[in-house]
């Protein structure tokens, strides 16, 4: 622990009632916690703790192993765990959860299982010591969190609620957001540690690592790319400007760079949402497309680039504004042009006149092109046979397999790393042989975005970068090939040319595809073919013969069976770049540069290790338990290749053992795997200060850090302004907490927000007025009758503020009961158009008409949305059954029973509920929970469903057709997951499914080629 | 007047207490004509809607009682169709439920004019239609039903169903593709690897 982290704990600490901490990204908020729960001890009672994620949840338990046996030195037995926090398992019968509350040990628990069993009083009030929120930034007065918290503090006043957040920048995305969130959990401290924090900086600058700032110049295509990009991303704002719809000043292009830049967006336009036209609403998801492709620019090689533009262009080809706009045609060419280029056969080439005819006169160029080949092909038609030629020889796939910029400097990274360590060792080889303990963590750390680009670096550096593009070229002339043969069989027609039989016919002959939609010209893409057939028919050879793997040499064998330039030519391609590939780049490479600002001097040569040694065989072992726990099965990204592997890759110099590490796993591995050399492939944040972190906790460690930047990037954009970003919140956050107005109670303990403004109903104030002297009369509190499930939702949170008590517990009908006649199903608006769509409400209706005297389908819109369904400009001139209108109109038509009711808001339900309720009975929970439930279930347990079933799986296998609502339980008693139903024969499935129409039509489906248009 | 009468079964009969009110102009796709009939509009043998404005609500509270009382039980299904012409709807708009409700009346809520006479052209026009559109029905083309159920895994959009298709060719290799494998798909990420898997290898039922 350091110094500032101590402070932070002991501050939240200092206050019964708990407090909010507020700290920056990075700053290792898992081993915060972790502290908290060592401090913990059994006998205070149990310690809840709230919403977090699985990633953060392995966090915690890792740095709680970490922090205990640090504690621990003169524990007789290192190896033992501390009392390690477990979850609750949902699927756990509801005793049982009332002894694990009551243990005593600190537990993870959702909030939607807590709010059930505080509710059905299964948590005993004395036997809980606190609460532990995480990721307070989401929390609002009407989330569950805040239920939580409220039935809470009205069983126990006196237990503490701390709560935790790391995103700063989210504590300030609403009005007052801090102020509320504190209100809402019932606590009055608010604790800021900003990385600018004079003690935070003081820490963590007092020995920092030896940073290497190395920035790579981008190659002519991306930077044409990323300025086609920002120039189609600025065009997309100016247009969304001129609608005067947003606030013009939050709407710049480096804000663009980030996601809650659609949240900003949104934010304002969803009050106006119907109002907006469908334009608007395009540019505002093209924003978001584009930003996209900024990212994966850096981040993808430039063949699955292009693979993923090309899906772009297929799955919203149509709508889009910026797929038309110029600046994007040149986004798609150059993109291309990184790939590949189209050449004649004589070696001209022709892509030049593409370039000068943009997109519009895409056709006049076609007519051009065709021209030429014909001119090529008479002049090539002595030496093959007429027809062909012209479709085919004309044009010559040139490939360009452009490497990104990055791997070939993290090479020579590496070698040079490696040279240095060779140069130490020797230089050191007459002194004593001290330092054992190095060896078994020199490797060096490759920290990147994803688990992908961990894996295409693996390679890259293993086989070689030409080798992965190709690989990556052949898997995408592969698709179009497979793509090509697919739509044959489908059209199925004779119109191909018989005789020619070239290329196992898979090539389509020109007239054939003259029909496609397709922006890539005909010529190429009949080229691309060519290539691709080659290709796949170089596997089918692979698999005759099945020897082993290297292209280069099966390409000439196979060459024989097409026209003659183009084998040649790929291989004396591949020949050109790869001698390219070893001259020495120029980048620039500045030495000692800061982390963050720039307050960095001088590197620091403590070799020495040699406190901290005394534990090491301890600590070792627990660090491959450690290892080992992490690694189970879920892709935990931890390979390590000794330098052996890399004997396939010839003329290379030795390499250091490396590592990858995918940011986006969000492992926290620094202190488990002690790298002391990293280098940082794609730049974050976080990221950053983790290092920090873990170099201030291993002063003696003599740690280097490589940062890998493209110059003159968004990348580079983007890290400084993530920065000043989150600099600019805690201003907001400092300044916000000066000002802040908390009420108090005796108790010293805050009033939430519902307890003196509560808007009172209409009833309740006649009511008031009625009886003299406002003397509330002793009622009896109304219930409500709510469906597990609904505890996503606000709702029973809103209905619980307005006094009226909550059961939950498992309806198979309806979501809400709030009479013995009356059922509720509560659909939001989205909500309603989908299930619309999908049919669910008809059958939703249709079982509540069956078993309830007043069905009712609550429309519930939300209150910072617009109230109405839809735009005055979307109802149209005529009746079509599209609309939600007609859809509306037909299920009154049917359901002549069904009450509908409006309503305005979540706060304007509850009223509407109370006021329904006014004369009725209260609902009979044990009678509500029997409707509808199937009886060859048995018993329904009382308890959640989806902890119950993998509901997603569920909902995928019933969207599958040939099931059908009678038919999908025995599928699922059939097999165990949907992996498994994908193997199972035809025969096993209509045995299943009771019917052998539907089990063809389930099996086709899952074996059907997929058409991917690419 | 048998003509009439026939004539009459086609068009929505409207009350003469409507006259003047400019929702007529919006009733276009269906004829309609003036009748002596106890509700505002005649939509069909058993149907018939009554029509109040919230801003008239608000002047006159106790209308909409009246007249639903006065339509008796001929009716299967009462519509109560309400033009929300108030910036403050709250209140109103609860008065106008609670009313509805009490009395066996279905309330449909439009925004303007034009959207309250759609809702009885529609009625009128829908009078014997199957509720086919709105039950469970499937696209039959491919990619829709790929779509479809690959889009039940959160955070899974289409372009992702694209991207999924062209990688492992058909469903069932996507259902028994490894992690790995589903994170080497572009635009795939960490998160939307780990859903995807678990919809997949995650058995349908937690407890045996």
């Amino acid at each position: 622990m350091l110094p500032f982290q101590e402070q932070i704990i002991s501050d939240l600490l200092e206050d019964p009632n708990g407090g909010l901490v507020v700290l920056s990204s990075g700053l290792s908020l898992p081993s915060l916690v972790a502290s908290v729960l060592l401090l913990h001890h059994p006998s205070q009672g149990s310690l809840l703790i709230l919403s977090a994620s699985d990633s953060q949840k392995s966090a915690i338990v890792r740095s709680l192993r970490r922090l205990h046996h640090a504690d621990s030195t003169p524990n007789p037995n290192p190896n033992s765990d501390p009392p390690l926090p477990s979850d609750i398992p949902g699927d756990l019968p509801s005793h049982h959860r009332t002894a694990i509350y009551s243990s005593g040990a600190a537990l993870f628990v959702t909030p939607r299982i807590l709010i059930a069993d505080l509710l059905n009083s299964r948590v005993p009030p004395s036997a809980v010591a606190g609460l532990l929120v995480l990721n307070a930034h989401r929390l609002s007065d009407t989330s569950t969190e805040a239920f939580i918290a409220r039935v809470f503090r009205s069983l126990s006043r006196s237990a503490p609620v701390r709560a935790f957040s790391d995103r700063p920048h989210a504590m300030v995305a609403g009005f007052a957001k801090a102020e509320r969130i504190l209100k809402c959990l019932f606590i009055r401290r608010l604790h800021l540690w900003p990385r600018f924090h004079v003690q935070v900086s003081a820490d963590l600058e007092h020995n920092p690592p030896k940073v290497i700032d190395v920035r790579v110049p981008m190659t002519p295509a991306m930077k044409g790319i990323q300025t086609a990009v920002l120039e189609a991303m600025d065009a997309c704002l100016k247009e969304l400007r001129r609608t005067n719809k947003v606030d013009v000043e939050d709407l710049t292009v480096e804000k663009g760079l980030f996601k809650s830049f659609d949240e900003i967006v949104r934010r304002q336009l969803d009050p106006i949402w119907h109002t907006i036209g469908k334009k608007t609403k395009q540019l505002v998801s093209d924003l978001k497309t584009l930003r996209k492709l900024l990212d994966y620019l850096v981040r993808y090689d430039a063949v699955t680039y292009l693979k993923y533009l090309d899906t772009l262009r297929v799955s919203e080809g149509v709508r889009s504004v910026w797929i038309f706009a110029d600046s994007s045609h040149k986004i798609f060419e150059l993109a291309k042009k990184r790939v590949y280029q189209v050449v004649r056969a004589d070696g001209l080439k022709i892509s030049a006149d593409g370039k000068s005819a943009p997109g519009k006169k895409r056709k006049a160029n076609d007519d051009h092109k065709r021209e030429k080949q014909r001119e090529s092909g008479a002049a090539l038609s002595n030496e093959t046979d007429g027809g062909r030629v012209e479709s085919n020889v004309g044009v010559v796939l040139d490939e360009v397999l452009e490497e990104a910029p990055k791997w070939k400097v993290l090479r020579e990274l590496l070698e040079e790393i490696e040279e240095e360590r060779r140069k130490e060792t020797q230089s050191r080889e007459g002194q004593l042989i001290v330092e054992d303990g190095r060896d078994n963590n020199n490797f060096v750390l490759v920290a990147c975005k994803d688990e992908r680009s961990c894996l295409q670096l693996e390679d890259c550096i293993f086989k070689g970068p030409n080798q992965v593009l190709r690989e990556e070229w052949e898997k995408y002339l592969l698709g179009k090939a497979q793509l090509q043969g697919l739509r044959k069989r489908n059209r199925n027609r004779s119109q191909e040319p018989k005789g020619f039989g070239l290329l196992d016919g898979v090539v389509a002959s020109g007239s054939s595809e003259s029909t496609e939609p397709s922006s890539i010209s005909k010529l190429e893409n009949d080229a691309l073919l060519a290539a691709a057939s080659e290709i796949s028919n170089l596997v089918k050879e692979v698999i005759d013969v099945g020897n082993d793997s290297r292209p280069q040499t099966r390409r000439k064998g196979s060459g024989k069976g097409r026209g003659k330039g183009k084998p040649n030519k790929v291989v004396a391609k591949v020949q050109v770049s790869g001698k390219k590939s070893e001259k020495p780049v120029e980048n620039k490479i500045v030495d000692n540069a800061s982390l963050e600002k720039g307050e960095q001097q001088g590197e620091t040569d403590s070799v020495m290790k040699t406190q901290g040694e005394t534990g090491a065989e301890s600590l070792q072992g627990f660090q491959e338990v450690a290892l080992k726990s992490s690694s189970d099965g879920k892709g935990v990204p931890r390979r390590q290749r000794q330098e052996s592997a890399t004997a396939e890759f010839t003329d290379a110099k030795p390499l250091p053992p490396v590592q990858f590490y995918a940011l986006d796993s969000d492992q926290h591995i620094l202190e488990v795997w002690k790298p002391s050399v990293i280098i940082v492939y794609h730049p974050d944040m976080t990221f950053v200060r983790e290092i920090e972190i873990y170099k201030a906790d291993n002063q003696s460690k003599n740690l280097k850090v490589y940062f890998l930047f493209y110059e003159d990037s968004t990348e580079v954009q983007k890290f400084d302004a993530s920065i000043r970003r989150e600099n600019a919140a805690f201003e907001s956050l400092i300044r916000q907490k000066s000002l802040m107005m908390i009420p108090v109670d005796q108790d010293g303990r805050c009033i939430g927000p519902n307890a003196s403004n509560e808007p009172q109903s209409a009833i309740s104030q006649n009511s008031v007025t009625r009886k003299a002297g406002g003397i509330k009369p002793k009622e009896k509190e109304m219930q409500v009758i709510v469906d597990m499930r609904e505890f996503m939702s606000s709702l029973p949170n809103v209905l619980h503020q307005k006094g009226m008590q909550i059961i939950p517990v498992t309806l198979e009908v309806g979501d809400y009961v709030l009479s013995p006649l009356i059922c509720v199903e509560r659909k939001s608006i989205s909500d309603l158009f989908q299930s619309f769509a999908s049919g669910r409400l008809y059958h939703q209706v249709e079982t509540m008409v069956r078993y309830y005297r007043i069905p009712v389908l609550l429309i519930e819109f939300s209150q910072d949305k617009s109230f109405s369904l839809q735009s005055a400009s979307e109802i149209g001139d005529d009746v079509s059954p599209t609309s939600i209108i007609s859809k509306l109109s037909l299920l009154v038509l049917h359901f002549p029973r069904l009450r509908l009711v409006w309503s305005r808001s979540v706060h304007a339900t509850a009223e509407i509920f109370a006021s329904l309720k006014a004369n009725q009975d209260e609902p009979d929970e044990s009678k509500a929970i029997r409707v509808g439930v199937p009886s060859e279930d048995g018993i329904v347990e009382d308890d959640v469903r989806a902890e119950n079933y993998n509901t997603s799986a569920v909902e995928f296998l019933r969207r599958l057709p040939g099931v059908t609502d009678s038919n999908y339980r025995a599928l699922m008693d059939g097999c165990r997951n949907l992996a498994e139903l994908a193997l199972l024969p035809v025969e096993r499935l209509a045995e299943l499914m009771g019917s052998q129409k539907a089990a063809r039509m389930l099996k086709e489906f899952l074996d059907a080629k997929c058409p991917t248009m690419l | 007047s048998a003509i009439a009468s026939a004539q009459n079964r086609n068009a929505i009969l409207v009350s003469h207490r409507q006259r003047g009110n400019p929702l007529l102009k919006h009733i276009r796709n269906v004829r309609w004509a003036f009748a002596d009939v106890v509700c505002d509009y005649l939509l069909g043998q058993s149907t018939c809607a009554l029509y109040i404005s919230l801003r008239y609500h608000l002047l006159h509270p106790d209308y909409l009682y009246y007249r639903i009382r006065e339509l008796q039980k001929n009716f299967k299904l009462r519509v109560v169709l309400c033009h929300v012409d108030v910036e403050d709807v709250v209140k109103p708009l609860l008065e106008v439920t609670r009313t509805a409700m009490l009395h066996d009346c279905t309330l449909l809520c439009g925004w303007s004019l034009e959207e309250c006479g759609r809702y009885l052209e529609t009625i009128k026009v829908y009078e014997n239609k199957p509720a086919d559109s709105i039950r469970e029905q499937m696209d039959t083309d491919y990619l829709s039903r790929l779509t479809h159920a690959l889009t039940t895994v959160r955070h899974v959009n289409k372009t992702d169903v694209v991207t999924l298709g062209s990688a492992f060719g058909s469903l069932s290799h996507i259902m028994d593709a490894s992690m790995e494998d589903l994170a080497r798909c572009p635009g795939i990420g960490e998160r939307k690897v780990k859903r995807l898997y678990d919809t997949f290898h995650e058995p349908f039922k937690r407890v045996s």
